[in-house]
């Protein structure tokens, strides 16, 4: 009796009792009588193994010789799946993206645990599911093929242990010699890091911070904080205002949290949908995004701008729109100084539009909001906020979403102390925790070559740049969505960070190397464990709250943010000896330096895809320029591309000039985070390096400047051809064509149906298909496209965009699927600017389809103009016969032509969507609505056996548009927004009498002019 | 061939003796070339090499060489592809329609012409090939031929068309001009020397015996197949306008094209055939075959085809402004005042002014007069498709997406490769096949028909 | 000479006149079987050999008609028939567009079949057998004689009287044709070694060349067919990560969308506690448990959760699930179960997604019940 493990196992009770037979029956294999009667000489001389082998044969010649099988490479499935992944299907996971004291909540889109597009996370209560660009662009640093991937001691590789054990004795050592450790990193956004900075200067006593960033609001802060004694400055209820004046400010564009920004404004000009419409007047000297969206544009010197509102107050006074018993007597008699027709006459601004700006200002007092921009001095700012004081506007201040900020900006001052101490070998060790001081520090603090001068120095940086390469120690830091972390900027909003994968390269993210450094702590979770200790320390248990923690804890993970309730504080009283009397004059070139769209103050200048993306006024591309008006160009007789010459004091760069419609004369805008050396095969030597024009103070506007052409040429490549202004044959093409069409507000509030009055009457000879399921339309409201660009960088992401370079822009060969055209109309010194994103218009009667030899693009049953493109063999025609130009042609297999092969490696190919084809050199693309969204929706609805009637199927350019100007959806269906724009009276199509009837709609905006003067 | 001619007077002059005929004409057969004969031919391979490598190149990285953009996607390829068929017309003009309307004059350039309509379209027919971005994929998928997803091709498209159109094209001149060479294979193989040419001849003559109860059927078919190349020729250039008449773009959408189209390819085509034969007749001798007169003739075809270019120039201008069209109006006034008017005043100049020259009858009767026109025609033509292709393109509807296109090295050395082609096939032919039709000159020779006509 | 079989006799002459003359005075002798042979079409001379007008039009404008149908009927059925595709808002039969390729296609049979019948019908071609090749007299006529042959299979052929007719018709020259022995007794075999051989070696390089190009030269670079994209699909192998697998395990720690961790791990009773079944034992749920149940379960614990099943004896059996203890059970704490697993039983959360989990368990919830009914379930 057999036993198992001290069981008695029994199948039968024969078995039980032990029978024999059972017994002997066990030990054969079989049964009596089953191996009888087998004789082995009855069998084949073939035996079963030789038949086998020449079938095998037979079958592999066969298959050799008459297919064209090709190996695919061998399969690699998961050993042990995880619960939540499920091979090609996506995941989502809520995290933080922080950039330059901003933070964005994002949600990653993840396949197989591999980050694959950025979107925005719609719990976010700042943000509300949108962020920039550059957010959805930076999934490309995290397989930018020139990440740092190991330690390096000038430049031999050592281990992690080695570098910390070396800096931690370093940093004891200088702890003792009393020498000083600076540590230089951007801004903090995190408290839990802002703590182990704490617990790091605990450690080590001569530990010095120095937050640096370029872009910064140390002028609005210092201002409110003279003005309201006060350091909480609130945010702005841009949808609540119906008069916005804005100051030199790109608050749509660049300033603040623009994302924010953007949609609350939009809110504002909701006419589409019968609400009110704000008026944004904009005083400016170059042509910003917001001027580019302004309803008054008027053009201003920065300098003047405090004129400005002296003679604003000035005017409500003498109208005696606000009581004179307001001010305090030195203010009055500033005040008394200034006269509005004085100072429109001086600047030689519109009279009549200053005077309607008064009055409006009146009529909608506290309704209204002045504000100035970052770049002006604080005195200006001062001045704003006594204007918005008097006119009653802190209704428009929220203190519920004011903005929080850890460790003041380091003033110059403290630089130059630094510097010079550096210089005296005061300082024993340099820190760059992600910071690269080399580039971004004007030259006159001479931080480089104090740098050398330091024993040892240290950076931390995801890819090499100007500082790595002049430290000893070179750390490489984890890209964001490797590490964790935790952010604060905006009271009421606390948002977690998660990794959404594993380390690829030996990376470490800086609190880890901070952790390290405090605590010699050096296992994986270090950081993950002291981010949770804190939260539950400080968020936690100070909130008090039902849930246990661990449940907490996983639902802030999951919701990516945490619900703590702000405590607000009320607005405080003006400080009237706040206010400063200046008196500006200017002489010489102003020289404007300034931020710019795309690539940060150049941190993301390795970044292709921001790099490529077009600028929104200008629309150049791979470069920076000085843009210059057009009078003043003329006078310089300057042509586009022409290079410049530019000095103020001994400072100078040459740089191509640009003529930019719009510009104030004798001005100069130049956008910095261009001209990076060393920094990555995409972002050397494009574009100047124009932080070589920063002086030691931290201004960034100049006067006195002077201004030469040094005879040579630079190209400046932009996606769409200038055309000078006063060229008759071309003059407001747009307008005759009635590719943009628009109307004054009260032209639509008298007969709503302006724009229906001209229409054609269009017939044609065939009848239309039907299309009685489902039928994919989309709309864009023209009112609310601020031509920001976030949905071109989104479809770069989803669609697999090639980055084709600078030389290929040039000769028009950009890949873009979308794209915003820029219009110009008016006067070359007052343009007006309309944009208008153009992508495939999926035409019911698509003149490409009819062209197409192969039949490889056609229509789908669901309306989409569909490409095929594997049945593709290039011939451009449809290309040609698009009336849109939309469709764009593989010229180049260009992920090979860019860069040679820069992005074309097993690293890099993992940014690319796996549902959408990467397209091959010689066929033609173009927008496909984003079929692979449509089609996954359609998968879900089969799959839960629902009738599929297009809900919730949204496009990447709909998804990432901040001011939800996009809308698309089953036109069939009529509840749909989309289909009630498209019976909205403002709603029209592009080129309309060529019937080739599009499925976008266009909603025709309205722009907030006084009748008089259109 | 009719029995008409002998009621003209002479095309051939002098009255030489049917024998010599054969000797003239099967000389440059038979005997070794001269110096100059490879001198050309190797001008013309070097040609050929210049383009062999470009090609090569732009198979190799793509078509991204090229100067093509996103706006302009057809510019060079396109026009030579427009240019070269054009010029095939000529030949087949000459060969079929003149035929029919018994002109004898032709007999002596008919054969030749003919065979330059064939190399034309063989030219021709490389570039919407290699114009594609995969042409290894167009070279099949062009077919009407189900993918493995049972995709055929659109016969909506006007490219298919072509496809059709010029494959169909080739074939039927192929087919008349082989027909009309088998009386010449049979005579030449009963005169060959060597045992080789004699296989090659009996091989290409398929045994012809001058067989008068063949010449019946022979001749009828001959009719027959000069009035289906005549419609064919036409339909031809038709359908190439039809690539750009059918698409909406403003200045490609109009309805004058195909006679537009059909009229600058005999104008092209005859200059071209006009500058050849020039050649050939100094080169071979053949001076008193391609007499003077025939070539003012041609002369005087180029001069009224021209004209006609002219007036199509003048009347797409009018029916612009009268459509009130914007875009449509814009499109002519850049093409003539825009950044590409350089291009339109060489296409003007070469295709309406110099033509004119013709009225005088002194110019039309001296060949270095009339070989100089004849270029500038060519040049003129060449011009006219790149104008009506590329300005058309790059300023279309919506102003954001305009663009300008210029050629890279690329393009040119497939432009100069297609002339290599060309003329490299031009010479072998002149040397390897009778430049002369035998048969059919015999037959225009003064007494070689019956004196007597009581028939009629 | 004389054993020679003999074709024709011929005579040449040296004017289109002349041969005109001698054409009409042989035909009125009444002779049927003859020729003529001219260097180039003579006018009139049909009319002399009272010859109709040639018929082949005909075949032109049958074959002509037959391209436009096939034309048509081709594009109609790929267009509207097998592969009907909305194009440019088009129908699926737009007569208009099939307009140019009915006019190329008739004309192109036309033509074809033309010539075709004439060369291969008609003339009989190519057939370089003929008697009269390689004889002087066609060396002339192919020149500038103009000859007539008479055959010898005329009923009235008569060789003296032929050339005493010529000689008075004032012929250059007259002469016999006769066939040519080879060419008679010439009699080709498939069987020739030579010719095996050479379908062979045209065998041979057809095969390796298609092979060469359909299976190598075809996927060398240019050429790109798209089958192999820069991307990476699941399963795919990536030498990015350790494993050479694309498809990696989530950070420790991390929280997916819709995936909050499993709390109670290691504490089965808090789990029972605190756990509660979202779903309702619907029918649909319980179908989907049903068949979970079936595959995931079942082979321990069978198809009724008795424990006893297929895999009896293969391991200790699992325990019945009807035993009182799992019956007393709550949702949650079995839903641990199937989280954690429990002794030898693994867990199944990847198996079975967390709604399945409790439909699962609904199910069991049902099998349980049916072993223990009440009386009142029978109501």
């Amino acid at each position: 009796m057999p036993k198992n493990n001290g069981k008695n196992i029994w199948k039968s009770i024969k078995e039980y009792e032990n029978d024999p037979e059972i017994l002997k029956s066990k030990l054969e294999e079989f049964k009596d009588g089953v191996t009888d009667d087998f004789n082995t000489g009855g069998m084949s001389s073939l035996s079963r193994r030789k038949f086998l082998a020449i079938i095998a044969a037979s079958t592999a010649y066969a298959t050799t010789s008459c297919t064209n099988y090709r190996d695919k490479g061998e399969i690699v499935p998961y050993i042990d799946r995880p619960e939540e992944v499920l091979p090609g299907k996506p995941n989502f996971y809520a995290s933080t993206f922080s950039d330059d004291g901003k933070s964005y909540g994002i949600l990653v889109k993840t396949r197989e645990g591999r980050p694959i597009k950025i979107e925005g996370n719609p719990d976010d209560s700042i943000n509300k599911g949108k962020i920039p660009s550059k957010v959805h662009a930076s999934i490309l640093n995290l397989y930018d093929p020139e990440r740092l991937t190991e330690p390096t001691l000038d430049g031999k590789e050592i281990s992690w242990d080695k570098a910390n054990k070396d800096l931690t004795d370093k940093f004891s050592q200088l702890a003792l010699s009393g020498k000083e450790i600076a540590l230089i990193t951007n801004p903090i956004t995190s408290p839990s890091t802002k703590n182990l900075l704490d617990e790091l200067q605990v450690k080590f006593p001569n530990v010095k911070i120095y937050t640096t960033q370029l872009f910064n609001d140390c002028n609005r802060r210092s201002a409110w904080m003279k003005s309201f004694d006060s350091n909480v400055v609130p945010s702005i209820k841009w949808n609540k205002a119906k008069i916005i004046v804005s100051l030199e400010s790109d608050f749509l564009g660049k300033e603040g949290n623009r994302i924010e920004n953007a949609r609350l404004y939009a809110e504002g000009r909701d006419i589409v949908n019968g609400n009110g419409i704000n008026r944004l007047y904009t005083f400016e000297a170059g042509m910003s995004l917001t001027g580019m969206n302004s309803d008054y544009r008027l053009k201003l010197k920065p300098q003047k701008q405090y004129d400005l509102i002296m003679s604003l107050l000035n005017e409500l006074l003498k109208r005696g729109n606000v009581n004179e018993s307001y001010f305090d007597s030195a203010i009055l008699a500033s005040i008394k100084k200034y006269s509005i027709s004085n100072f429109a006459t001086d600047n030689n601004l519109d009279i009549k539009k200053l005077s309607n700006l008064v009055s409006d200002l009146n009529k909608n007092k506290a309704n209204s909001i002045v504000y100035a921009g970052d770049i002006l001095p604080s005195e200006t700012h001062i001045a704003v906020n006594l204007l918005n004081e008097v006119l009653g506007n802190s209704e428009m201040y929220d203190y519920s979403k004011a903005y929080i900020s850890f460790g003041q900006q380091s003033s110059s001052d403290e630089i130059k102390q630094l510097v010079t101490n550096m210089n005296a070998g005061n300082v024993g060790a340099v820190v760059h925790l992600g910071s690269n001081p080399v580039y971004e520090f004007a030259q006159s603090f001479g931080y480089s070559e104090a740098l050398s001068k330091v024993e040892t120095s240290v950076a931390l940086s995801e890819v090499q740049n100007e500082s790595t390469n002049q430290s000893n120690y070179v750390l490489p830091q984890s890209n964001i969505l490797e590490s964790w972390g935790d952010h604060n900027t905006r009271t009421g909003s606390y948002t977690l960070q998660q990794p959404v994968i594993s380390t690829i390269y030996n990376t470490k993210q800086k609190e880890d190397v901070l952790l390290n450094w405090i605590s010699k702590i050096s296992e994986e979770e270090a950081y993950s464990n002291y981010l949770k200790a804190y939260f539950k320390e400080n968020v936690y248990s100070k909130g008090n709250f039902a849930a246990d923690f661990n449940t907490f804890w996983f639902s802030t993970l999951h919701d990516g943010v945490a619900s703590i309730s702000p405590k607000v504080v009320s607005h405080p009283k003006f400080n009237q000896s706040s206010f400063v009397n200046i008196n500006s004059n200017v002489n010489g070139f102003t020289v404007l330096l300034n931020d710019n769209y795309t690539i940060g103050h150049g941190q993301y200048a390795n970044n292709g895809w921001l790099q490529e993306l077009p600028h929104p006024v200008s629309k150049v591309t791979w470069d920076n320029y000085a843009a210059i008006s057009p009078s003043t160009a003329k006078e310089l007789n300057v042509e586009n591309d022409d290079v410049l010459k530019i000095n103020i004091g001994d400072r100078e760069i040459s740089i191509a000039a640009m003529i930019q419609p719009g510009m104030s004369n004798e001005t100069i805008v130049i956008e910095l985070g261009y001209g990076r050396s060393n920094s990555g095969a995409v972002a050397d030597g494009v574009g100047v390096n124009a932080n070589l024009l920063l002086d030691d103070s931290s201004k960034l506007f100049f006067e006195n400047a002077t201004v030469s052409k040094t005879g040579e040429t630079y190209k400046l490549v932009s996606t769409q051809e200038h055309h000078s202004l006063d060229e008759e044959l071309v003059k407001d093409l747009h307008r005759v064509r009635n590719i943009i069409q628009e109307g004054t507000l009260d032209e639509y509030e008298k007969h709503p149906e302006f724009l229906k009055e001209h229409k054609h009457e269009i017939f044609s000879i065939t009848d239309g298909h039907e299309y009685n399921d489902v039928k994919w339309s989309m709309s864009i409201d023209l009112n609310k496209c601020l031509g920001c660009s976030e949905c071109i960088t989104s479809c770069n992401v989803e669609n697999n965009i090639p980055v084709v370079g600078k030389d290929q822009v040039e000769v028009g060969r950009e890949m873009h699927w979308l794209r915003l055209d820029r219009y110009y109309s008016g006067t070359p010194d007052e343009p007006i600017v309309s944009t208008q994103p153009m992508l495939c218009q999926h035409c019911d009667n698509a003149p490409c389809e009819n062209v197409c030899p192969v039949n490889a693009t056609n229509h789908s049953p669901d309306g989409l103009n569909q490409m095929v493109y594997n049945r593709c063999v290039g011939t451009r025609y449809c290309g040609n016969n698009c009336p849109y130009k939309v469709r764009r042609f593989n010229f180049f297999d260009f992920r090979d032509h860019f860069r040679d092969e820069h992005y074309q490696n097993e690293l890099t190919n993992l940014v690319n969507n796996p549902e959408v084809t990467v397209r091959s050199r010689g066929v033609i693309e173009k927008c496909s609505f984003c079929v692979q969204n449509i089609m996954e929706a359609r998968e879900a609805a089969i799959r839960n056996g629902k009738e599929f009637n297009g809900d919730g199927v949204t496009t990447s350019c709909q998804s990432a548009c901040p001011t939800n100007a996009i809308e698309f959806g089953n036109s069939n269906n009529p509840d749909t927004i989309v289909s009630s724009h498209r019976e909205h009276n403002l709603s029209y199509h592009v080129l309309e009498e060529l019937n080739v009837v599009p499925n976008v709609t266009y909603l025709a905006k309205i722009r907030n002019t006084y009748s008089e003067d259109v | 061939m009719s029995s008409e001619y002998t009621q003209e007077y002479s095309v051939v002059e002098g009255k030489p003796s049917l024998r010599s005929l054969d000797e003239i004409i099967s000389k440059p057969l038979n005997t070794k070339p001269e110096l100059k004969y490879y001198l050309a031919l190797l001008l013309t391979l070097t040609m050929l090499g210049i383009g062999a490598i470009g090609l090569s190149f732009s198979l190799y990285y793509g078509t991204g060489l090229w100067g093509n953009n996103n706006p302009v996607g057809w510019a060079w390829p396109i026009v030579n592809f427009v240019f070269w068929i054009g010029i095939g017309h000529a030949g087949t003009l000459i060969s079929a329609i003149l035929f029919l309307f018994r002109q004898k004059w032709r007999t002596g350039i008919a054969r030749f012409a003919e065979a330059m309509t064939i190399f034309a379209v063989m030219t021709a027919m490389i570039f919407p090939i290699i114009h594609t971005g995969r042409p290894w994929v167009a070279a099949v998928y062009l077919l009407p031929y189900p993918n493995q997803h049972s995709l055929w091709v659109n016969f909506n498209s006007p490219l298919l068309w072509d496809v059709f159109a010029v494959s169909t094209y080739f074939t039927v001149s192929f087919v008349f001009w082989y027909v009309g060479l088998i009386p010449d294979f049979a005579t030449l193989r009963d005169r060959a020397s060597t045992k080789i040419k004699k296989v090659i001849y009996s091989i290409t003559s398929l045994g012809w015996r001058h067989s008068n109860r063949h010449w019946r059927h022979y001749e009828m078919t001959y009719l027959i197949l000069a009035g289906l190349a005549t419609p064919l020729v036409l339909s031809v250039h038709t359908i190439v306008s039809f690539d750009f008449a059918v698409s909406q773009l403003p200045g490609w959408h109009t309805t004058i094209f195909p006679p537009y189209f059909v009229a600058g390819a005999v104008f092209s085509g005859f200059a071209m055939v006009q500058n050849v034969l020039i050649f050939v007749r100094k080169i071979f001798n053949y001076e008193h075959i391609i007499t003077v007169d025939t070539l003012e003739k041609m002369n005087k075809i180029i001069l009224l085809t021209g004209t006609m270019v002219g007036y199509a120039y003048s009347m797409e201008f009018f029916i612009a402004w009268y459509s009130g069209v914007n875009a449509e109006q814009f499109a002519f006034v850049n093409r003539a005042f825009g950044n590409y008017s350089w291009a339109y005043w060489i296409m003007f100049s070469c295709n309406v002014f110099i033509p004119q020259l013709f009225w005088f009858k002194k110019i039309r009767r001296t060949i270095p007069f009339m070989f100089v026109i004849a270029v500038f025609v060519n040049i003129g033509m060449w011009f006219e498709r790149f104008v009506i292709t590329v300005t058309s393109l790059s300023k279309d509807f919506l102003p954001s997406s305009w663009a300008y296109y210029s050629p890279t090295i690329v393009d040119f050395s497939l432009l100069i490769g297609s002339f290599g082609l060309f003329f490299t096939m031009v010479l072998l032919f002149a040397k390897a096949l009778p430049a002369i039709s035998i048969a059919e000159v015999k037959a225009v020779v003064d007494g070689a028909q019956p004196s007597h006509h009581e028939e009629h | 000479m004389s054993e020679k079989k003999l074709y024709s006799y011929t005579a040449l002459f040296d004017t289109p006149d002349k041969i005109i003359h001698a054409v009409k005075s042989v035909a009125e002798k009444g002779y049927t079987k003859y020729d003529v042979n001219t260097p180039y079409p003579l006018h009139g001379m049909d009319d002399a050999m009272n010859l109709k007008k040639s018929k082949i039009g005909w075949v032109t404008l049958v074959f002509g008609l037959l391209g436009t149908t096939a034309a048509v009927s081709m594009m109609g059925w790929m267009m509207a028939v097998d592969y009907p595709l909305v194009i440019g808002g088009k129908p699926f039969f737009p007569l208009p567009s099939f307009g140019p390729i009915m006019f190329e296609l008739s004309v192109l049979f036309g033509a074809l079949a033309t010539v075709g019948v004439m060369l291969f019908v008609l003339f009989k071609f190519p057939n370089n057998s003929h008697p009269m090749h390689d004889t002087e007299y066609m060396k002339n006529v192919s020149s500038d004689k103009y000859g007539i042959s008479i055959e010898a299979i005329d009923p009235k052929y008569n060789q003296d009287e032929i050339i005493t007719l010529f000689k008075g018709l004032g012929a250059e020259s007259t002469a016999p044709i006769y066939f040519d022995e080879e060419e008679l007794n010439f009699k080709p075999t498939i069987l020739d070694k030579k010719f095996l051989g050479f379908l062979a070696v045209v065998a041979v390089i057809t095969s390796l060349s298609v092979y060469g190009t359909m299976n190598i030269a075809l996927y060398l670079p240019p050429f790109n067919w798209m089958d192999d994209q820069g991307k990476s699909l699941p399963q795919q192998t990536s030498e990015v990560f350790e494993r050479n697998s694309s498809m990696l395990q989530p950070v420790k720690g991390t929280v997916a969308r819709g995936f909050i961790p499993y709390k109670f791990d290691k504490q089965p009773e808090l789990a029972g506690k605190l756990l509660v079944n979202p779903l309702l034992p619907s029918e649909e749920n319980l179908k989907i448990g049903k068949r979970k149940f079936d595959i995931y379960c079942s082979p321990c614990h069978g198809y009724l959760a008795e424990g006893d099943s297929r895999l009896r004896d293969k391991f200790p059996n699992p325990p019945s699930l009807h035993s009182e203890k799992v019956r007393n059970w709550t949702d949650g704490r079995i839903y641990h179960v199937l989280v954690e697993g429990q002794n030898v039983m693994p867990s199944y959360s990847k198996q079975l997604s967390r709604n399945e989990r409790w439909a699962v368990i609904n199910y069991v919830r049902v099998l349980q019940r049916s072993f223990n009914a009440k009386e009142s379930d029978l109501l």
